[in-house]
């Protein structure tokens, strides 16, 4: 009896672990329609995260018709950036908070993710970077120190608004100030840590300046950290500027990142790191615009009503609310970077659209994302399919030279790219 | 009438390692059914997250009793000769197999790390472990494996 129960045991532990779902195409998944394969949980989920080799005098890849320069290199994780009118680049070192170990899982986790991030300690600041008139950039100088997990940057007026990853303070700025040493005021308080599982906090301004957005990202993959915890996560807050009062603008958003308004229809727009461990090609990540008082699934369900089995207690009623996001990215992209081009530098075929920028898959053995890519628009709509811009931050055999993170659009019309693995700046114009 | 106990080999001072170990993992393995039980009832996330260092530290202990229950398995040759030690052995072996499963299983994020795959595997090592056990304190009570024998050997 027991032998035969022995075998059985080894044979399935084997089975198991072997056995994955067929690998889906990411162009499937790519668009308002993706092709969403069954959930397949594993015994053992995949991981694979590419070892990190420098760019040493090597850049990324972009296509006939651009260039590609470093604007700063040998920073500290740096993350996301900024615009400011007269041109300064401003760039946010940041990494996030030391996770509470929960589980014994943690500890494995932990060692993968230092692993795939940069291994130089983050500033926890924003820098400043100033172009000559020759586009010669300057040796990046220290704009605001002493920041506590700085991401998201707005200027409305003379007030400069930074997101921490547990409030949004105000700083005074004048044009041309190439440093603000008063202290910040606190607008509002942000869902930060002890666990503080999605830590950017990313920022805009509506278009007439009154209002602030905020992405708060889960404080979970999905929930196992219990529902008290994701109190007003989750979301996309916006902040009364004049009073600090905030209400949920959008929930169910797992991890929004890049909001912006789109300039022609002036919608706010978001890019949404969906959720892990339902197999390689589950769940896309996606892009969207963000409805007021919309809820986009998350925890309950996905792409409108596709349920999450791993969410107890289930709500059907929210499921039933639930709205599908606009353009999917495919899976485990995680797009953290989002700028809608309105300049006038690069080509024709780069206007009117959106820049995402996609830091790359750690859970599925065929790596995706780790590039740039340009989705068309039409009349504030998403209008074809996403296109490659900037690639080459994969190296041979399993190798990462760089992971592009935040975008922003400098004064000249460059699309300026963070890549917080290879410590650099790059920024891509028009071939001369 | 004197008599000549089967002897453990791995042993501290004549007290055997392997059951004074064996009770760590047969209470986290328990243990672990019990929360498990708790979180398919309650969803309350800490249950599961109890049952999974439940688990870990169960597995861990389980190195040392294995490899000191082999060691005494070996060690004596009137230990093989009885069905008991195979039983228990074997047994237990599948314990472990299902318990590494469980841990994975286990490691998954909120409700089906418990509900329905984890709770089934927990429930079904606690049922061989009564066998198991059972056969284990046989080898001890009855067969007086590893117990000081009266002529003082």
């Amino acid at each position: 009896m027991t032998r035969p129960r022995l075998f059985l045991g080894a044979a399935l532990l084997v089975g198991l672990a072997a056995c994955g779902p067929k690998p889906v195409d990411p162009r499937r998944q790519i668009g308002a329609n993706p092709y969403l394969p069954p959930i397949h949980q594993y015994l053992v989920p995949p991981m694979l995260v590419p070892k990190i080799v420098p760019w040493g005098g090597a850049a990324p890849t972009v296509p006939a018709g651009l260039q590609i320069e470093a604007v700063a290199r040998n920073l500290h994780n740096p993350r996301s950036l900024y615009v400011l009118p007269n041109g300064d680049i401003l760039v946010a070192e940041a990494d996030g908070p030391k996770a509470p170990i929960k589980r014994p899982k943690e500890f494995i986790m932990n060692l993968i993710e230092k692993q795939a991030h940069s291994h130089t300690k983050a500033g926890n600041r924003i820098l400043l970077i100033r172009m000559n008139a020759a586009g010669q950039p300057s040796a990046p100088t220290v704009f605001i120190d002493h920041l506590t997990s700085p991401f998201g940057m707005v200027l409305v007026g003379n007030d400069f608004y930074v997101a921490d990853t547990n409030a949004i303070l105000r700083f005074p700025y004048q044009t041309g100030e190439t440093a603000i040493t008063a202290p910040g005021v606190k607008l509002t308080d942000l869902p930060g840590g002890p666990i503080d599982h999605h830590w950017t906090k990313s920022l805009t301004a509506s278009p007439d300046g009154t209002k602030l957005y905020a992405g708060v990202g889960s404080n979970s993959n999905i929930t196992e950290n219990g529902m008290p915890a994701e109190l007003d996560r989750a979301s996309v807050w916006e902040i009364d500027r004049a009073t600090g009062a905030r209400r949920l603008y959008a929930t169910g958003l797992r991890n929004p990142n890049g909001l912006q308004f789109e300039p022609q229809s002036h919608v706010l727009w978001a890019v949404v790191n969906e959720r892990d461990e339902l197999g390689p090609d589950l769940v896309p990540d996606y892009l969207t615009s963000v409805k007021d008082g919309a809820f986009y699934g998350w925890p309950y369900s996905y792409f409108g009503h596709h349920v999450d089995p791993r969410v107890m207690p289930q709500r059907p009623d929210l499921v039933a609310k639930a709205i599908p996001p606009d353009y999917a990215l495919s899976s485990h992209v995680a797009p953290l970077g989002l700028v809608f081009y309105n300049a006038t530098n690069l080509p024709a075929g780069y206007r009117g659209g959106a820049f995402v920028g996609e830091h790359g898959s750690w859970d599925r053995t065929a790596l995706n994302g780790y590039k740039v890519v340009y989705i068309p628009f039409k009349d504030g709509r998403p209008n074809g399919m996403a296109q490659d811009v900037v690639t080459g931050f994969l190296g041979g055999d399993n190798t990462v030279r760089g992971r592009p993170v935040g975008l922003a659009i400098d004064k000249a019309g460059g699309l300026l790219i963070a890549d917080d693995v290879g410590n650099t700046v790059w920024r891509v114009t028009a071939a001369p | 009438m004197p008599r000549d106990n089967p002897r453990s080999t791995a042993s501290i001072g004549g007290h055997p390692l392997h059951a004074m170990l064996a009770p760590i993992p047969i209470t986290c393995f328990i243990a672990t059914f019990i929360t498990d039980l708790v979180y398919w009832r309650t969803a309350v996330i800490l249950w599961a997250d109890m049952s999974d260092w439940l688990l870990t530290v169960g597995l861990l202990v389980s190195i040392l009793v294995v490899l000191a229950g082999l060691i005494d398995f070996l060690g004596d040759r009137r230990i093989r000769a009885h069905r008991a030690a195979w039983i228990h052995g074997l047994g237990n072996g599948l314990v472990i197999i299902l318990s590494i499963i469980n841990g994975f299983i286990h490691t998954r994020d909120a409700y089906t790390s418990v509900v329905p795959t984890g709770v089934i595997l927990s429930g079904l090592v606690v049922l061989i472990l009564a066998v198991t056990a059972w056969n284990g304190a046989s080898l001890v009570y009855r067969h007086g494996v590893g117990v000081r024998s009266e002529d003082g050997q």
